[in-house]
């Protein structure tokens, strides 16, 4: 009996390692925290275990499994609303770079995604991220394949507009940071 | 061609499934219009950022989560909650106090004594609980295949593949999805493996017939000879006419043909 049981252990087991780190990025960067993502994945594979039999054989798998992720997440805020707010203090590291430019744009992009209202930044990760295509995003969300191209377009224009409203702030402060070094020059356009 | 149309074309373009046509169309707009451009290059900006690892912990608590579920699910807690609220809203212990209800207790002691003596001493009949926990294994396998069979990665789908092989008896879905797997899969290896799955299942009269179709669909010289290997080894006689007509196809790989004419010779 035991043995049948850790069957079921390893077969469910199969599914996890492969959804774990896709979902777990899902929630860690639609929350920008870690503790509650991975809350929240555990929570997805013990409805998976509870509602297998609501899998309609023949349609696509991670379209279903993210229906369970993204009940999950709402299940989650309707118990505890104000956690609701992105927590920037929870940003992802920084992946570290030769390059000082390339780490900057990372930067700016983490806030830039953060700043976006959750339903743009969540149809972004799923295509971006979790790579699920657009037909399977469609039947996710519930509506036309049309719209999902739409809200992705969308949503892209937003970013990028965030992305470059930030990148202005911060030469901004680089420039006056910049002013603020320069060593008073002594008088050279008194007369 | 002006940003609103190009807009519409844009989502399809950043996951590559546009037709080459639309796909230049797109490129040569792109070059001229920064807005446009800058909004593909956000795109691919994107995948600067990182990809994150859940603790080594996560496991484990599956692990224990999966135990629990098990644990909870032999012991059915939820089904009694309704009668202990019940059993306690009654006056239990006075009525228990009176004579009768000494009698009645201490024959219902008797009988719960005895169905337990012979419960634990006989041999353990096949009980509900191990049915109950197989139909589950089934139910969670089945999903396990069916998702493994719809991965991007090939090595994803053989493993799905193989899964099915643990078993003696299909379910009807995964023996559609296997089907599925032998005919439309772009991998020849996951075909192949899905041939070989299926190999054991030909008492089942849709096995047969796909393996028969397949030979008409299929391009791939080593799938068309595994799936004539495959008839002579059924001795399916029915499938000769179907090997008559594929060896009359045109641009037919010369050693397939030969294969067939050989399974010809071997059926008759």
């Amino acid at each position: 009996m035991l043995q049948v049981r850790d069957g079921a252990g390893e077969m469910l087991g199969v599914l996890f390692d492969r959804y774990q780190a896709p979902l777990f990025n899902f929630y860690s960067k639609l929350t920008g925290n870690r503790t509650l993502s991975e809350d929240l994945v555990q929570e997805v594979f013990l409805r998976i275990l509870k509602y297998r039999q609501s899998y309609r054989p023949g349609t696509p798998f991670r379209a279903w499994i993210y229906q369970i992720a993204r009940n999950a997440r709402i299940d989650h805020f309707r118990k505890f609303p104000r956690e609701i707010t992105f927590e920037p203090e929870m940003l992802p590291p920084v992946v570290p770079s030769d390059s000082a430019q390339e780490k900057q744009e990372v930067e700016l992009l983490q806030r830039a995604l953060q700043q976006l209202p959750e339903e743009k930044r969540e149809i972004l990760l799923l295509c971006r991220f979790q790579e699920l295509k657009y037909e399977e995003i469609a039947s996710l969300l519930g509506c036309e394949l049309n719209t999902v191209r739409t809200r992705i377009h969308r949503a892209l224009q937003d970013l990028r507009k965030n992305f470059h409203q930030l990148a202005r702030g911060t030469m901004l402060k680089k420039a006056e940071a910049a002013a603020e070094n320069i060593p008073p020059q002594g008088g050279r356009y008194e007369v | 061609m002006k940003c609103e149309q190009i807009a519409e074309l844009l989502p399809d373009y950043l996951q590559g499934s546009l037709s080459p046509d639309q796909h230049r169309t797109v490129e040569t707009h792109i070059e001229q219009c920064a807005e446009c451009s800058d909004e593909v290059a956000i795109w691919q900006k994107l995948s600067l950022l990182s990809v994150e690892q859940p603790s080594p912990m996560s496991r484990v608590r599956f692990e224990a989560m999966l135990q629990a579920y098990q644990a909870g699910r032999s012991n059915q807690p939820a089904r009694h909650s309704e009668w202990i609220k019940r059993f306690s809203s009654w006056k239990v212990f006075g009525w228990l106090r009176s004579p009768l209800g000494a009698a009645v207790w201490s024959a219902a002691l008797l009988i719960i004594g005895v169905f337990a003596g012979l419960r634990l001493a006989g041999p353990k009949p096949p009980s509900q609980d191990l049915a109950e926990v197989q139909k589950e294994l089934a139910s969670t396998k089945q999903l396990v295949v069916l998702s493994m069979l719809q991965q991007q990665s090939a090595s994803a789908r053989l493993e799905g593949v193989n899964f099915t092989t643990r078993d003696e008896q299909l379910n009807p879905q995964v023996l559609s999805a296997l089907l599925h797997t032998l005919r439309y899969d772009p991998s020849v290896d996951v075909r192949l493996a899905a041939l070989e799955a299926l190999s054991r299942h030909s008492t089942q009269p849709q096995v047969r017939s796909n393996v028969v179709n397949a030979l008409q669909e299929q391009q791939s010289p080593l799938v068309q000879v595994a799936l004539i290997d495959q008839l002579v080894e059924w001795h399916d006689r029915e499938a000769k006419p179907h090997l008559e007509q594929l060896r009359q196809s045109p641009n037919l790989n010369p050693t397939v043909r030969q294969r067939a004419d050989w399974a010809i010779s071997k059926l008759n």
